[in-house]
C-alpha cells in the first residue's frame, strides 16, 4: 500500500499520452533491435515501416505532453484534488525544498521514514524531465542515420561531431559513430524505464491503476 | 567525313571502341556530371574537337599510399573509351609510370606547373604524410609535403582520388603515427585556396576521374566556377556521392524482405541474398558504385559477393572495421579501432547493470520491510526539524 491515487493527478488525456509513450518505446525498441541485427530474416522492411511510424508517434506525444503540461491543471501533492499548473510539478516547489538528500538518503536505506515532497519528489522530477532531452536526442541521431534528412546541414554537423569524438578529431562525416550513439540512446531510455517500472511499482500496483486504467485507489471514490 | 572526324574515328577503331560504345560512354559521363541527355552530343563534340588537337597539362603526384588508385587507372588502358578522354591529359609526371628518373623527373614536374601557372591539373594519389616534419615520406630527397606547398598554389585544381588523398583513408587509420591526412585538409592548414575535388573509395574509380576531366577541362566547368557548385560540403561531386549503395543495390529488395546472408557458404549466399548481416556497410556509404561498377562495369563488390566495406567513406578503416560486423568497435578518442569494447556488449552491460543495482535494492527493500508497503510519511522535513522549527 502507498498513498492514494486520485484521477486529478493523471487526468484521462495522461492516460492516454502514457500508453502512447509505452507503445512506442516497445515498438521502437524491438524494431531497432531488428534493424540493428535481424537476427531471424523475414521483416526487414516491415521493422523499418514499424521504426518510421512509431518515431513520428512519439514525436507528436512528446510535443502533446509538453502542450498539456503548460495547459492543463493537476493537483500538486500525491493522492490529492488540489489543482495547480502541470508543469509545475516537474519545477523545484516548495513542497521539495531540501529534500532531494533526505530522498537520496531514503532510497539508500539511509532514512527510514519516507520524505514529505510534492506529487513528485525531487529525483523524479529529475528523472522525468530527463526524458525529454532523452528522446530528443533519439529523435535527432535516428534523423542523422536516416536517408531523406541524413544530408540536412544540421543533421550532418552532429554527425560529423560524434565522428570526431569517437577517432580524435579526425572522422569525417561517417555514419557509423552516429548509429553508435543512437543505439545506445535505447540503453538510456531502456535504464530508465527499468527504474521507473520498479519504483513505480515497489509498494504495489495503484500507480498502474490510475496510470493505464484511470481507476482510483485510496479514494472515497475507489 | 571531315578530316578531323576521320581521325578521330580512326582513333576509336584503334582501340576497337564503336561509335555506339562511345556515345554510349559520353552519356554515362553526363549522368555522372548531372546533365541531361541532351547535352551528350556536347560532350562527345568537346571530347572529339579535343582528342587528338589538344593537350592539357597534367602531373600525377603520389603521396602516402599502396599505389592502388595507378592499378586501378591501368584498368582504364585496356583499349576502351575512357582512354580517348584520358588521352588529352599530357601527364607529364607520373612516378609509377614515367620513363624520366631522378632530376630529370623531378624538373618535369616543376616545369609543367611552372610553365602552365594557373592551368595545369594535379591529380593527387595518396594520403598527405605530416609526421616526424614530414619526413614520414621523402620523395626526391626531400619531404614530400613540398610538393604540395610549392605546387598546390600553382595548379588550377587538384583531383584528390582514392580515400587517401581525400581524407588520409587507411594509412591515417589508428594509431596513424605517419599523421596522414587529407589533400584538401593540409590545404586548409597551410591557407592555400586552390579547389580540390575529393574523389573517394579505395582505390578510386577511374570512371570517375574521366567525368570530372570532361567536366572541369572540355566544358570548361572549373574556368567558370561551375563545378564548385556541383560539390557537396566535403567536396565531393554530388551526383557520384549522393546517394547511398544501398539505394542502388540490386540485392534491396532481399533486404526489405529480410532475406539475409548470415554466413558464407550457405544456401543464403548462393541465392544471392542481402549481405546486411554480414556487416555490409552499403547503407551508410555514398557513391554510385552499383551503378558505374568497376573494371569496365563488369561487376562491383556486392554483386560479386563481398558486402561493402565502406571504403568510400571517411576515415573508413577506423570507423568501419570489423568490415564484417555490423558495428566497428569503440576506443573513444584514440581512433582505433584494435582494442575498444563493443558498442552492442557496452549498452547491454549499461542495461544489465540497472536492472541488477534495482535487483539488490528490491532486496534492500524487502529486508526493510518496504516491499509492498511504503513507510510512513515523516512529518516534517530534516531541514526543518534541524532548524528546530515546528511543523
Ligand atoms: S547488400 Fe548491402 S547495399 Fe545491398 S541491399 Fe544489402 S545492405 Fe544494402
Ligand atoms: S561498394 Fe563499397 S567497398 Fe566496394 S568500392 Fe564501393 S564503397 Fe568501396
Amino acid at each position: 500500500m502507498s498513498h492514494a491515487y486520485t484521477r486529478e493527478m493523471h487526468p484521462l488525456a495522461f492516460v492516454v499520452s502514457h500508453w502512447t509513450n509505452l507503445c512506442a518505446m516497445v515498438f521502437l525498441t524491438l524494431s531497432g533491435l531488428y534493424i540493428h541485427y535481424p537476427i531471424f530474416p523475414g521483416f526487414m522492411g516491415a521493422a523499418r515501416g514499424t521504426h518510421n511510424f512509431w518515431m513520428f508517434v512519439l514525436l507528436i506525444n512528446l510535443v502533446v505532453r509538453l502542450v498539456m503540461g503548460f495547459t492543463l491543471k493537476t493537483s500538486k501533492l500525491a493522492g490529492g484534488r488540489e489543482k495547480e499548473l502541470d508543469i509545475k510539478n516537474f519545477l523545484p516547489q516548495a513542497e521539495n525544498r531540501h529534500q532531494l538528500w533526505p530522498t537520496i538518503k531514503y532510497y539508500l536505506f539511509l532514512k527510514k521514514e519516507h520524505p514529505l515532497g510534492g506529487k513528485y519528489n525531487s529525483l523524479q522530477k529529475f528523472a522525468y524531465v530527463l526524458t525529454v532531452p532523452l528522446i530528443l536526442l533519439a529523435a535527432y541521431t535516428g534523423f542523422a542515420l536516416w536517408g531523406p534528412t541524413s544530408q540536412w546541414s544540421f543533421f550532418l554537423a552532429g554527425t560529423t561531431m560524434v565522428a570526431n569524438w569517437f577517432n580524435g578529431g579526425v572522422g569525417g562525416a561517417a555514419l557509423m559513430p552516429m548509429r553508435i550513439v543512437h543505439y545506445w540512446t535505447m540503453w538510456a531510455i531502456l535504464s530508465f524505464t527499468f527504474i521507473h517500472v520498479y519504483l513505480a511499482n515497489i509498494y504495489g500496483f495503484d500507480a498502474d491503476r490510475i496510470m493505464f486504467a484511470w481507476k482510483e485507489t485510496g479514494t472515497d471514490h475507489a | 567525313m571531315a578530316y578531323e572526324d576521320r581521325a578521330f574515328a580512326e582513333q576509336l577503331a584503334a582501340r576497337g571502341v564503336t561509335r555506339r560504345d562511345f556515345v554510349k560512354f559520353c552519356g554515362s559521363v553526363a549522368a555522372m556530371l548531372g546533365l541531361s541527355e541532351s547535352m551528350v552530343p556536347t560532350i562527345a563534340s568537346a571530347v572529339e574537337s579535343a582528342a587528338g588537337s589538344k593537350l592539357y597539362p597534367a602531373v600525377w603526384v603520389n603521396g602516402g599510399a599502396c599505389t592502388g588508385c595507378t592499378e586501378s587507372m591501368a584498368q582504364a588502358t585496356y583499349p576502351d573509351v575512357a582512354t580517348v578522354v584520358l588521352d588529352i591529359l599530357s601527364m607529364n609526371y607520373m612516378e609509377t609510370v614515367m620513363m624520366a628518373m631522378g632530376a630529370d623527373a623531378e624538373k618535369a614536374l616543376y616545369d609543367t606547373v611552372n610553365n602552365n601557372e594557373g592551368k595545369a591539373i594535379m591529380i593527387y594519389e595518396g594520403s598527405v604524410m605530416k609526421g616526424w616534419d614530414g619526413n614520414a615520406l621523402r620523395v626526391a630527397g626531400e619531404p614530400s609535403l613540398k610538393i604540395l606547398d610549392d605546387l598546390a598554389p600553382k595548379v588550377a585544381a587538384i583531383i584528390a582520388v582514392g580515400s587517401c588523398a581525400v581524407d588520409g583513408g587507411w594509412v591515417k587509420a589508428g594509431p596513424n603515427t605517419a599523421d596522414a591526412t587529407g589533400v584538401s585538409m593540409y590545404l586548409a592548414e597551410k591557407g592555400i585556396k586552390t579547389p580540390v575535388i575529393n574523389l573517394p573509395t579505395c582505390p578510386v574509380n577511374p570512371e570517375w576521374i574521366v567525368a570530372m576531366v570532361v567536366d572541369v577541362l572540355l566544358l570548361g566547368e572549373l574556368e567558370s566556377g561551375a563545378i564548385l557548385g556541383k560539390l557537396d560540403a566535403q567536396g565531393r561531386p554530388k551526383l557520384i556521392f549522393g546517394q547511398t549503395i544501398h539505394d542502388n543495390c540490386p540485392r534491396r529488395g532481399h533486404f526489405e524482405n529480410g532475406e539475409f546472408v548470415y554466413q558464407f557458404g550457405s544456401p543464403e549466399e548462393a541465392k544471392g541474398y542481402c549481405l546486411y548481416a554480414m556487416g555490409c556497410k552499403g547503407p551508410q556509404t555514398q557513391t554510385n558504385c552499383p551503378i558505374v561498377r568497376w573494371n569496365n562495369q563488369t561487376s562491383w563488390c556486392v554483386e560479386s559477393g563481398s558486402p561493402c566495406i565502406g571504403c568510400g567513406n571517411f576515415n573508413w578503416v577506423d570507423n568501419g572495421a570489423p568490415f564484417l560486423g555490423r558495428m566497428r568497435k569503440v576506443a573513444i578518442g584514440s581512433g582505433s579501432h584494435n582494442g575498444g569494447f563493443a558498442p552492442g556488449v557496452a549498452g547491454a552491460a549499461v542495461g544489465g547493470v540497472v536492472a541488477a543495482a534495482l535487483g539488490v535494492h528490491a532486496i534492500g527493500m524487502a529486508a526493510t520491510g518496504r516491499l509492498g508497503n511504503m513507510p510512513d510519511t515523516e512529518d516534517v522535513k530534516e531541514h526543518d526539524r534541524k532548524k528546530g522549527g515546528d511543523k
